[in-house]
């Protein structure tokens, strides 16, 4: 028996126009991304991804998701994420964040981000309110799903 | 810096005198196949036409050589030209240019 390699890549979604919500659940995106995919790669690039395929999560407000996929497909995933500019009918682009293998490698990461994202948001709120509203809307990963 | 393949292709269609054959319509239905299924970033190919018959429907391509797996994979998997079901032969694949067997046979020819 071999293992089943998969491949999580951590992206970001940046809209075009900054919005509270981009009213994205996990199977739409992962619908939009399967798409975008059988438009760069054909039936050929779907093929080889669709298999193991799963957005793992996806954070409204934050504006991350999860994406896996197999290991020997994630090149098809990877080199559509820049191209794509409409995700549903909203202007907006990926930003990858990190590839990993395991889920718990990503999850560290985006922590990371977050809270690197947090130390140079924080200089420029001076409430304290403010400031726990904020920490609380960043660093928001609930990993239920 | 790699060469060029040349490919020797005939269309097999089930009722011949229901279609227009040009070598125009036959690129596009090659080049259509290998848009839908290697997609806009693996599909794109410089596929040139050389010779062309249009009594024997046989055809001579040029393709790049890193693209000949991918060219003769979707000419195979084409089951359609100008929705009359067919399907494509190749006769011989060579990397010396390649041309029909009667030479006085009418054809056309591009360079």
């Amino acid at each position: 028996m071999v293992r089943i390699k998969n491949r999580y890549i951590a992206v970001q979604i940046v809209p075009f126009t900054p919005t509270q919500s981009l009213r994205l659940n996990d199977n739409s995106l992962a619908k939009i991304l399967l798409q975008n995919v059988e438009k760069y790669h054909g039936v050929y690039g779907l093929g080889m991804i669709e298999q193991g395929f799963r957005v793992k999560y996806i954070n409204d407000r934050t504006k991350i998701a999860i994406i896996r996929c197999l290991h020997r497909g994630q090149r098809f995933v990877s080199s559509i994420l820049p191209l794509i500019t409409l995700i549903g009918d909203v202007r907006a682009k990926f930003r990858t964040l990190y590839i990993g293998a395991t889920i718990i490698q990503c999850n560290k990461f985006i922590v990371k981000h977050q809270k690197q994202f947090l130390d140079r948001a924080m200089g420029q709120i001076t409430s304290a309110k403010e400031r726990q509203d904020l920490f609380k809307r960043v660093m928001e990963l609930d990993m239920d799903r | 810096m790699s060469g060029y393949q040349y490919l020797d292709v005939k269309l097999k269609l089930r009722d011949p005198d229901s279609v227009t054959l040009t070598p125009v319509f036959l690129c596009g239905c090659i080049l259509n196949s290998l848009a839908s299924i290697f997609g806009e970033i693996g599909g794109q190919t410089a596929l040139e036409i050389v010779k062309f018959s249009s009594s024997q429907k046989r055809s001579i391509f040029r393709v790049p050589e890193a693209f000949l797996e991918r060219v003769r994979i979707a000419i195979s998997l084409i089951g359609y030209y100008q929705e009359e079901p067919c399907h494509f032969q190749v006769l011989s694949t060579s990397r010396k240019p390649l041309d029909f067997e009667e030479p006085d046979a009418e054809f056309i020819a591009f360079n």
